[in-house]
């Protein structure tokens, strides 16, 4: 087995979590921030707000239902450890955008009508594929799936979501620097330990490449949906709010359309998979373009 | 410092390359808690954040791939070093990126 399995324990991630970043968190961030009052006063804002953030619960609801099912689909003590920790990372995941939901005025009673009436059905359907693998106790799927296509997804997702809200809501890129700094450990588990199983089942390398050229596409079509739904920026022209000039990747996304911000995330996410799969010896599959 | 490590060494250069390019005398460093407090106290100061693309790093610092943390040594780092990044738990391996600049990549 390979050493560095030795570092995944809960004392290490008692450490780095609860005693690191998270130290005096409350739903991942500073005690006493809320949400601006540009946002919560404005409808459209508001409402923009909540569709991306029930994403963000979907998403994190799927990585809790495939962290916690691969435990007993994982071949070693140590990666079912490793996925006990993701399990209480992905829960709390889904617990701090559950909260943000309550902080942008959804009532509790109206939670999952709400998830319902916002959730894209693109990624509905992504997390599905993932989950069939879970189901069926599929660890190399699984593990490629979640913590290498959707969690590297994720990274790049909340990177610039977290660039796009450093200055106007620092409550809510506060959340989401928690959250970056659990997948740095969940992608790094893909890669390093699906790496070296990948190396003595070779014959598992068609299926998982077929898996996340599906993935892809559903991801690509929620990315296409999401900025077409989007009307903040529309919002923030009309009531003469200053976009904030923030880089991801080069560009200021102030300056940038909300097609040429997808075109940006998507080839980011794409490039991230083609370079992340390459490290584990898998061939990215390119998807139609939705 | 009361916990026991982790892993055997606080220091993230598991391996010295001490051929061809790596001859001479290596620079040291001191290295100062940058506030990165992602990983357990004592390893702290061995990573920092990365401020993105374009960005130069020190002859002591080279970028995660994986997890686009910024490791660094008390050393000046060399092609051939081994390096071990803790907030993702990748091990790699210190090459000369096409520009000139230091990379670390994966060793497989
Ligand atoms: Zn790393």
């Amino acid at each position: 087995m390979n050493d560095f399995l030795g570092a995944y324990s809960i004392q290490h991630w008692l450490e780095s979590c609860p005693q690191g970043y998270l130290e005096d968190t409350q739903f991942g961030h500073r005690g006493g921030e809320n949400e601006p009052s540009f946002l919560i006063d404005n409808e459209v804002l508001r409402e923009d707000a909540i569709r991306t953030t029930v994403q963000l619960v979907v998403g994190e609801r799927c990585a809790l239902s495939a962290s916690s099912g691969l435990i007993n689909a994982a071949p070693d003590e140590a990666s079912r450890r490793f996925l006990a920790t993701q399990t209480l990372d992905e829960a709390r995941h889904v617990e701090v955008f559950t909260q943000r939901l309550y902080d942008l005025g959804v009532r509790k009673a109206d939670l999952e009508t709400t998830v319902e009436r916002y959730a894209n059905p693109n990624l509905v359907k992504f997390a599905e594929i993932l989950l069939e693998k879970v189901d069926r106790k599929d660890f190399f799927c699984g593990v490629v799936g979640q913590n290498i296509v959707l969690e590297g997804m994720a990274f790049s997702v909340f990177e610039m979501m977290h660039a796009m809200n450093g200055a106007q809501n620092p409550k809510f890129a506060h959340t989401l620097s928690g959250t970056i700094a659990d997948e740095r450990r969940h992608v790094g588990f893909g890669e390093n330990r699906i790496g070296s199983l990948l190396r003595e089942h070779p014959e598992k390398k068609s299926e998982i490449e077929r898996m996340q050229r599906d993935m892809s596409w559903f991801m690509l079509a929620t990315f296409a949906e999401a900025f077409r739904e989007n009307r903040t920026d529309a919002e923030l022209d009309r009531i003469g709010f200053e976009r904030s000039h923030a880089t991801f990747h080069g560009a200021d996304l102030a300056e940038l359309s909300l097609e040429e911000m997808e075109g940006l995330l998507a080839n980011t996410v794409l490039g991230e998979f083609k370079t992340r799969l390459s490290r584990i010896g898998l061939e990215y599959q390119s998807p139609p373009r939705p | 410092m009361n916990a026991a490590p982790a892993i055997a060494a606080p220091e993230p250069v598991l391996a010295i390359e001490r051929s061809g390019e790596a001859a001479g005398e290596r620079r040291r460093y001191e290295l100062e808690d940058t506030g990165f407090n992602e990983v357990p106290k004592r390893f702290r100061r061995f990573y920092r954040r990365w401020g993105g693309p374009g960005e130069v790093l020190a002859p002591n610092e080279v970028l995660c791939p994986v997890c686009k943390v910024v490791i660094r040594s008390t050393r000046e780092l060399r092609p051939g070093d081994h390096v071990f990044c803790l907030p993702c738990m990748s091990k790699l391996v210190v090459v000369r990126a096409a520009d000139g600049s230091l990379a670390a990549t994966s060793p497989h």
